[in-house]
């Protein structure tokens, strides 16, 4: 026997409190026989459940058609068993097959419905992809990479690694890393199609090698596990709900040895001199405003807390100031107006602000675009770099 | 190993990606041989895709149902080969295993019906009717979720050779 054939393949679990039946992993057996602990576990959670089970295959990597008909025919027996339940096939976009196998299961049983439970995965991802908002992120990789470049490092960049950008948007730090470092490979991710698509055509138009773009699901990689020598995930853990979850799967895809690295703010911190206090009422308002949409853009000073939590040592935390005298100022004032149309449009109206609160609101952003183009004026952006190394 | 040149006029030539050749008796001698082929193929013809990762994973989902197919046939000695090759957006795998005389026609039979027009809903009622599935409706399956086209093709002595084009590119997002 190999060591490969002593690995757990799959798993399946049922969570009563959800009425939720879960299966992950590969499978793949070569007889029915094989599955029967899993099967007599679905039979049960059948036997137990009032009104709807939930069937989560949202982590199943694989399944072989004769363990699809198994489960399939156990959950098609019991909706003609039992009409009065309700079964719902919880499906992830990022794993190809699923949704359309399992899907075919609601035209056999209109009892049986499939829903795919990342579609509207990422709370502040539609507040961010639509709108023209690629130049504007073009312009914030480039005005953090002037910092980035001389920290990265000091945190396990190097030559010829191999690294994963998870959460990489429309791929530009990527790039950046591949032209600055040259790692022998680098897999981009993020679970913004018209992102992916953006990072692909300038791939394609700049002839860049070595950068593989995916779509997947950051809390739910179909990445293989201890496979990089550094993850990076920039400004992502902010606006997730669950920043844990991914920092779970950031840490499972590391090599033992390897580091992740993460960037956050601290929105609350952004500053500008003239008109200080106009700013600084605007930016708290800002946190307030993301912490809304259960986002947590004051996330930066507490990466060292998540970091430990998930189980990284030798933790390493820096910060820095983007500028208004970084690089043009008139970058910085374009950067404050994107977040301005944003934040005061599209958010402050979701969360139903009057316009009063817009007006000023709108006036701190303003302040601070006046305090970075001022020809005596500060304006700055603070950024937290972490990482930590995973145990060998 | 030159392009794959078919006889079938005006068809496009299709670029070698990798083959690997094996005993059948090694093959069959554990299941796992299924899995472990069927994952490294993906792997390794996946990493010029547009999507890696997710390529690999659809491409390792469709190619290990072949193996297992020929990893039952019924005749006990010759090779299995497993080709990959390429043309634009679609794969193609070409998968040439021993079989007996019966089971040859039964291939051939089972690739002319995942043609037809009612596949999808031979495989449905499979889905809700069989106990396990048959070599046919896994062959069926994938005309049905990964649009795969099938033919049988000529090969010498008791062997069989399943031509399976993959037009995965196109099932991503």
């Amino acid at each position: 026997m190999s060591p490969y054939d002593l690995l757990p393949r799959f798993k399946a679990q049922y969570d009563a409190n959800n009425q939720e039946f879960s299966i992950s992993g590969v499978v793949r057996p070569q007889a029915i026989d094989e599955l029967g602990p899993s099967i007599a576990l679905l039979r049960d959670a059948i036997g137990r459940v009032r009104g709807v089970l939930y069937v989560n295959v949202r982590r199943l990597t694989q399944m072989n058609n004769a363990a699809f008909h198994a489960f399939s025919r156990i959950i098609i027996d019991a909706c003609r068993a039992r009409p009065d339940l309700k079964f719902v096939v919880i499906t992830s976009s990022v794993v190809g097959w699923t949704s359309r196998k399992f899907g075919r299961l609601s035209g056999i049983e209109p009892n049986i419905t499939v829903e795919e439970y990342d579609s509207e995965f990422y709370p502040g991802q539609g507040f961010l992809e639509e709108g023209g908002f690629v130049p504007i992120l073009r312009s914030q990789t480039k005005m953090t990479w002037r910092h980035e470049r001389a920290i990265l490092p000091r945190h396990g960049m190097r030559q010829g690694i191999v690294m994963a950008d998870i959460c990489c948007g429309i791929g530009d730090f990527a790039v950046l890393v591949q032209k600055e470092f040259q790692p022998s490979r680098i897999v981009a991710l993020d679970h913004s199609i018209s992102s992916l698509n953006y990072a692909r055509q300038v791939m394609r138009e700049f002839d860049i090698r070595g950068i593989e773009y995916t779509y997947g699901d950051a809390s739910e990689m179909l990445l293989d596990e201890a496979q990089f020598d550094l993850v990076t995930c920039r400004h992502s853990l902010q606006i997730f709900n669950r920043p844990e979850l991914i920092l779970k799967e950031l840490y499972r895809i590391c090599k033992p040895g390897g580091r992740v690295y993460i960037t956050n703010e601290k929105n609350s911190h952004c500053l500008g001199e003239p008109r200080a206090e106009s700013i600084r009422w605007t930016y708290n308002e800002v946190a307030k405003l993301f912490g809304h949409f259960e986002m947590d853009v004051e996330l930066g000073p507490k990466s060292r807390r998540y970091l430990m939590e998930a189980g990284f040592e030798d933790i390493r935390v820096e910060t820095f100031m983007v500028t208004n005298l970084d690089g043009d100022p008139q970058d910085f004032a374009d950067v404050i107006a994107a977040w301005a149309d944003v934040y005061a449009g599209e958010m402050a109206t979701r969360r139903g602000d009057g316009a009063e609160f817009v007006a000023r609101f709108r006036q701190g952003f303003q302040d601070h675009i006046f305090a970075a183009l001022h020809p005596k004026g500060y304006a700055g952006w603070p950024i937290w770099v972490a990482s930590g190394r995973r145990p060998q | 190993m030159g392009p794959v040149q078919h006889d079938l006029a005006g068809e496009p030539t299709f670029e070698p990606m990798i083959q690997i050749d094996m005993e059948i008796k090694g093959f069959v001698s554990a299941w796992r041989h299924c899995d472990y082929v069927s994952t490294y193929m993906a792997r390794m013809i996946s990493q010029n895709r547009s999507d890696s990762v997710r390529h690999s994973n659809l491409f390792s989902s469709a190619f290990n149902e072949l193996l297992e197919v020929a990893f039952r046939t019924r005749h006990a000695d010759g090779e299995l080969a497993c080709r990959v090759s390429r043309h634009g957006a679609t794969d193609r795998i070409e998968l040439t295993f021993p079989c007996v005389p019966e089971e040859r026609q039964f291939y051939e039979e089972a690739v002319s019906q995942v043609a037809g027009t009612e596949a999808r809903e031979r495989y449905l009622n499979s889905v809700s009717g069989d106990l396990a599935p048959s070599r046919e409706i896994v062959l069926l399956e994938l005309a049905v979720d990964y649009n795969a086209t099938l033919r049988v093709e000529e090969a010498d002595g008791d062997v069989i050779r399943l031509v399976v084009d993959l037009p995965l590119e196109g099932l991503q997002h």
